[in-house]
């Protein structure tokens, strides 16, 4: 397990107060902040080129701060990989086993099979200036993982890579993951490279963390708009509490003039009468209706009527740009591509959206 | 006049001058007259004094001026920018009054006592080597700084993250990577440390046989109306000069890894 407790940093133009972060063994962890939110100073001070203000950093049982980076058994593969030019592949994943004194034999077997891995067993005599962005980037993994360190900090393992080279990573950290088990702490501001890579993530924002959790709990349920709005999410809505229904576990809600009715499951906490909320309405769980075919009762609370303005193809989907009738409010609806087409959709065309009540979501 | 041509037109403006100057070094000397002046023993005297002194000066300053100018390239800290400032005393210096300087300091207290008990250096050997050390130390500082800069600290970062000490990444990374520019801050400091008069010949003096490097050679040689040794002198140290550019265009071409 790995933990950093209390982490502080202050200087003149960046202050974090109180960074938590726990890892356990084995696990993918990201640590996700808008940039300038001081992802290198986080990074430099757990490798141990940074002082901190304060705080504590413990691999397993053994806390790390009074410790050189040399003595701290923590890979860093840095954005721009930082392969040493003069040396060969080989040398280069060799660098850190030789650097601590280790005999070659004991890590001969592991080394032979993450080269298998990586795919990088005709690379080794060469330099690094003669390899493709995607080779190096391997390169530089396997020399971070060669001496088996306790935690491997990634930065920003997929930023600046070609889309074809993207995947290609993509995939491959998710199979030496699967295969080696690394302890990973990834630090990035993409909120989709945390969403193609992350188990866990903590998202912290303007020097605080917001929320921690497992990917898919912080995607479907920011704690708060902040951490919504940097992970890209549409459909962001300032409501009012107009009444509440907790015989039936539901409340009112008026947005721009108009009335939904949500599940009292889309609320962490509870809502007072007249208070204002926002709430996320997420664009998968949005229904098109067909004309003609009956609407299911437990649609038919949230039903609006107004005109698609706009379609975008997304590839694995489509977004589609609704405003209802009295053009109170727009919608973004993501719709799989498959029954995209049945609906046969156009712009300016008039459709009934029903709103399930997995769409709803009250950030605190 | 074209733009081109006008621009153009000084550059080679510049390469004439200098080029005239020196045609008329070569004009003026026989090949009899030259051998018999290269070949006497006070010339090959100040040579090799010259390249010693030069060697041994440049030897220290990079001794020094290596763990400097990493200081200044890598580290924050307090001082920094007076130290900075520092390295450009030796340019905005004259060198006579670097040397004049010297001989004010060895007749304080501190500097008597340097010399009763450890080396002497008015008008010794040593003085030489101090001299040029003065005139060069900031400038090889200045060079090395430059050369380091060049390559990011990312690579240290990764290697200490990998195990290695920071003397070892140093060693390792740091040192081999920033080598070529550093060879060629080495060379150029050499290059100014042998073409030193000013400094060297108030600190040491002129003396035949004791002091007298290739600068102050010329100098005495041209006071005693020994033109033909003064130009002589003169070929070698640009010939020594024109080896040292050479030599650091070579290393431009040396280790290349981007």
């Amino acid at each position: 397990m790995i933990k950093i407790e209390g982490l502080a940093i202050l200087l003149k133009t960046f202050s974090l107060t109180d960074l938590h972060i726990e890892i356990e063994e084995g696990e993918f962890h990201f640590l996700l902040g808008p940039t300038g939110s001081g992802k290198t100073l986080i990074l430099e001070s757990i490798i141990g080129l940074h002082k901190p203000k304060k705080g504590e950093i413990w691999i397993g049982e053994k806390e790390v701060q009074g410790l050189p980076p040399e003595q701290r058994e923590i890979s860093y593969v840095p954005q721009d990989l930082a392969l040493f030019p003069h040396l060969s592949v080989k040398e280069n994943i060799l660098y850190g086993i030789r650097a601590k004194n280790h005999y070659l034999k004991n890590y001969e077997e592991y080394v032979e099979s993450l080269i298998q891995v990586m795919r990088v067993g005709h690379l080794l005599e060469r330099y690094p200036a003669n390899l493709s962005g995607g080779e190096k980037k391997r390169v530089a993994l396997l020399r971070a993982l060669a001496p088996k360190p306790k935690l491997l900090l990634l930065d920003e393992p997929l930023s600046g890579l070609d889309p074809s080279i993207k995947y290609e990573i993509q995939q491959l950290l998710k199979t030496l993951h699967t295969s080696f088990h690394p302890t990973v702490l990834c630090v990035s501001h993409d909120f989709e490279e945390a969403y193609l890579l992350g188990d866990k993530m903590t998202v912290f924002i303007d020097g605080h963390v917001e929320q921690v959790g497992k990917r898919d709990e912080v995607f479907l349920k920011p704690r708060t708009k902040n951490v919504a709005q940097f992970l890209g999410l549409r459909n962001l809505y300032r409501g009012k509490i107009l009444a509440r229904e907790d015989h039936v576990e539901r409340s009112q809600l008026d947005i721009n003039s108009l009335q939904f009715s949500i599940p009292n499951s889309a609320r962490q906490s509870n809502m007072e009468i007249g208070g204002e909320i926002d709430l996320y309405i997420r664009p998968e769980e949005i229904m098109i209706l067909r004309e003609g075919k009956p609407i299911k009762e437990s649609l038919k609370r949230n039903i609006f009527i107004g005109n698609i303005m706009d379609i975008a193809n997304r590839g694995r989907h489509h977004s589609v740009f609704f405003q209802d009738r009295g053009k109170k409010i727009s919608f973004e609806i993501s719709i799989p591509n498959y029954a995209f087409r049945n609906l046969d959709l156009s712009i300016d065309k008039q459709v009934t959206v029903a709103l399930r009540d997995e769409s709803f979501w009250v950030m605190e | 006049m074209g733009f081109r041509y006008t621009m153009i037109g000084a550059a080679f403006g510049i390469f004439i001058f200098y080029f005239g100057l020196l045609a008329s070094l070569l004009f003026s000397t026989s090949l009899t007259g030259f051998w018999e002046s290269l070949a006497h023993p006070s010339t090959l005297f100040s040579i090799r004094l010259s390249l010693i002194a030069a060697t041994l000066a440049t030897f220290l300053a990079v001794l020094i001026g290596l763990p400097a100018a990493y200081a200044l390239s890598r580290f924050q800290f307090r001082g920094k920018q007076i130290v900075d400032v520092f390295l450009e005393i030796p340019i905005i210096m004259s060198p006579i009054a670097l040397g004049a300087s010297f001989l004010v300091f060895f007749n304080t207290p501190l500097g008597e006592a340097t010399q009763s008990k450890g080396i002497f250096f008015v008008f010794e050997f040593p003085g030489i080597i101090l001299a040029q050390f003065a005139t060069i130390a900031g400038l090889t500082t200045r060079l090395m700084k430059a050369s380091l800069d060049e390559i990011s600290p990312r690579y240290e970062a990764v290697a200490r993250s990998l195990g290695s000490s920071s003397w070892q990444a140093f060693y390792r990374i740091t040192l081999p990577l920033s080598f070529r520019g550093l060879l060629a801050s080495v060379i150029l400091s050499w290059a100014k440390a042998a073409g030193e008069f000013g400094a060297t010949v108030t600190l040491a003096g002129a003396m035949p046989g004791k002091t007298e490097t290739m600068p102050i050679a010329i100098f005495t040689a041209l006071a005693s109306a020994n033109i033909e040794k003064a130009i002589v002198l003169i070929l070698i140290l640009i010939l020594l000069g024109l080896v040292a550019l050479y030599a650091v265009r070579l290393t431009g071409k040396l280790y290349r890894y981007d």
